[in-house]
């Protein structure tokens, strides 16, 4: 007991709170380490963007913004730029986004409902199936889905290319979606069937409502995957009119003559949009990659 | 609620037996056809053409047997890509795992200012993989990237400017870390959710036995994480091995093939030689590495959920 108290009234002694103190800097250092390699080069690109080119060409380039210049994010919305207009660019990748997003999202229902309920034979089979699929590396496929869709004239489809994007997102927005219908009591199902509810019914009045968040959670997941897809758009795609945006920045940084405050400035608005709603959803779409795939 | 839903579905099995419940079968039917049509068939297609001798220009496929799987086995280049394959995927599990799981043991202790540190740490995760590259290849430029201030300054007695990615001996070791840096929130945010799940009262009966901080993490974190670090790695194994875009935009495979992986020389050998069969049969190759790590997946999920239902 007493020597309790002795801890108790040394530990709130100035010279013991000071020794705490130094003995957690090197806690701080590292944490300030790896915040500093983190969030650098995201910083970097932002203040290539805001400063004057000029400055971004000097050597050595200051570390931190000299004087601000938002001309870039201007210029790339002019026509006059020959390279292509990133606008259009994210206009087709929002375009192709919606539509991974509202196809994956009616077949992610199915599959969630589909795994969320009793056991039935050949679950297992279905789940392997799913996780095959989003074990494949998307390379692997891209020649012979190239010759078939050349074959069939589909290339240069947007249509085509979200259907294709979908195919791979599907697995892991299904596991997300299962996840949440997992946390939803069985009791509440089994009222509703009581009170006359099909069980198609149960999923639309009763399962979809309550899983607004992981509804939304999928359909972040699948947005973004078509957003960022490149080898599928970088081989489907060929008319520069269609280009979605990651084709249209790569093909950007392949030109040596882009400069490089606007090319930033692409970049950037590029991924405003993921950076606020990955942020939002993380916890589902973490839980959906890992639990939800370890759940077979 | 467990045990409800057990008794629930004891007393519903009987008549489950009689009639045979269609509902989820037409539910997963269209997802089956679905990734049949998209994944399946592509497949089944990729092994057909790699019999074959298909090259643009060069008139129809025709027949020749597994004269491609002869010249695979005796190309240096295949040989090289898949060495290429296994150092890139061996550094990257290592080098983003392994800072996913310091990020996490950092943010789980307390310090003043930790959720703005999470969201920081978490970034890169979100990033997309078109802006990463960009960024990266401006920091790397030879002759304006910041990097080159960076390393003058650590390393004054250099003369000129590293070449960075075109550096024969550089290339590799920085595609490592670019990956690794977009990668390792990742295993960071699921490592930290494990932690986070360890029940406090192990480490304060810990504390009351007489175990140091460094014991507890030794004989309570570290077992508890060892699941996840181990699953972490594998999906590593998988990403890294799929990995296309941030290697092939920052290096394209070069300089002289020293990052050129399976995936970069598949693409390469399709579309830029237009050797479609050859690409397929180095497609094929890339399905066995596929198979074989996601059976280890499987088998070590199977194990954890053993071990987890003792």
């Amino acid at each position: 007991m007493s020597n309790q108290q002795a801890i108790a009234t040394t530990a709130s002694s100035p010279g013991i709170l000071l020794l705490r103190w130094i003995r957690r800097i090197p806690l701080y250092v590292l944490v300030l380490l790896f915040c500093i390699i983190t969030a650098f080069p995201i910083y970097w690109m932002v203040v290539s963007v805001i400063q004057p080119v000029e400055y971004s060409l000097n050597y050595p380039p200051p570390l931190y913004p000299l004087a601000v210049d938002l001309s870039p994010f201007r210029e790339i919305f002019q026509a006059e730029n020959n390279l292509g207009r990133i606008d259009y660019w994210i206009g087709n990748s929002i375009v192709l986004s919606s539509m991974t997003t509202l196809i994956c999202l009616f077949l992610t229902v199915l599959g969630a409902y589909a795994l969320a309920g009793k056991r039935w034979r050949g679950q297992g089979l279905f789940g392997l199936l799913l996780l095959m699929t989003q074990m494949l590396p998307e390379a692997l496929i891209v020649i012979p889905l190239y010759a078939t869709l050349d074959k069939l004239n589909l290339k240069n489809n947007l249509f085509v290319l979200a259907l294709v994007d979908t195919a791979f997102i599907l697995p892991i927005c299904i596991w997300i979606l299962k996840n949440v219908f997992d946390t939803i009591p069985n009791e509440m199902r089994d009222a509703a069937m009581v009170d006359g509810c099909t069980r198609m019914g149960v999923l639309w009045r009763i399962m979809l409502p309550i899983s607004t968040p992981g509804l939304v959670a999928v359909g972040v997941v699948a947005f973004f995957h078509a957003w960022n897809e490149y080898l599928f758009a970088a081989s489907l795609i060929s008319n520069k009119e269609i280009y979605t945006a990651p084709v249209g920045l790569a093909a950007m940084i392949s030109m040596v003559d882009t400069p490089i405050d606007r090319l930033m400035a692409g970049g950037l608005l590029f991924s405003i949009f993921p950076l606020i709603f990955y942020l939002l959803v993380q916890r589902y779409v973490v839980a959906g990659l890992t639990a939800g795939a370890v759940k077979g | 609620m467990g045990v409800q839903a057990s008794v629930n579905a004891q007393f519903i099995k009987p008549a489950q037996n009689r009639q045979r419940d269609w509902l989820p079968y037409m539910l997963a039917l269209p997802i089956i056809i679905y990734e049949g049509i998209f994944i399946l068939i592509p497949i089944i297609q990729q092994f057909g053409s790699s019999f074959t001798s298909d090259i643009i220009g060069f008139g129809a496929a025709k027949g020749v047997g597994l004269a491609n799987y002869e010249r695979m086995l005796n190309d240096k280049f295949f040989w090289n890509s898949l060495r290429v394959t296994l150092g890139f995927m061996a550094a990257t599990v290592i080098v983003a795992v392994g800072a996913g799981v310091l990020a996490a043991v950092l943010m789980n202790q307390r310090f003043r200012g930790r959720s703005i540190a999470r969201a920081v740490m978490t970034l890169p995760w979100a990033f997309p993989d078109l802006p990463t590259v960009l960024v990266f290849y401006w920091i790397l430029n030879p002759s304006f990237g910041i990097a080159n201030v960076f390393i003058r300054f650590f390393m004054p007695w250099l003369t000129e400017n590293p070449k960075w990615l075109l550096d024969i001996n550089l290339a590799m070791p920085l595609v490592v870390a670019i990956a690794s840096w977009k990668a390792f929130p990742f295993y960071g945010l699921v490592t930290l959710s494990v932690m986070q799940s360890i029940p406090q009262e192990l480490y304060e009966a810990a504390k009351v036995d007489g175990a140091n901080t460094r014991q507890a993490f030794r004989y309570i974190t570290l077992p508890a994480l060892l699941p996840i670090i181990m699953l972490s790695g594998i999906l590593a194994c998988i990403f890294a091995f799929r990995q296309f875009v941030l290697i092939f935009l920052a290096t394209g495979g070069g300089p002289g093939r020293v990052t050129e992986t399976l995936v970069i020389s598949l693409y390469k050998t399709a579309f830029r030689s237009f050797d479609f069969s050859y690409g397929a049969t180095i497609g094929v190759s890339g399905f066995v590495v596929v198979f074989v790590i996601t059976l280890l997946f499987v088998y070590l999920q199977h194990r954890q959920e053993a071990e987890a239902a003792r």
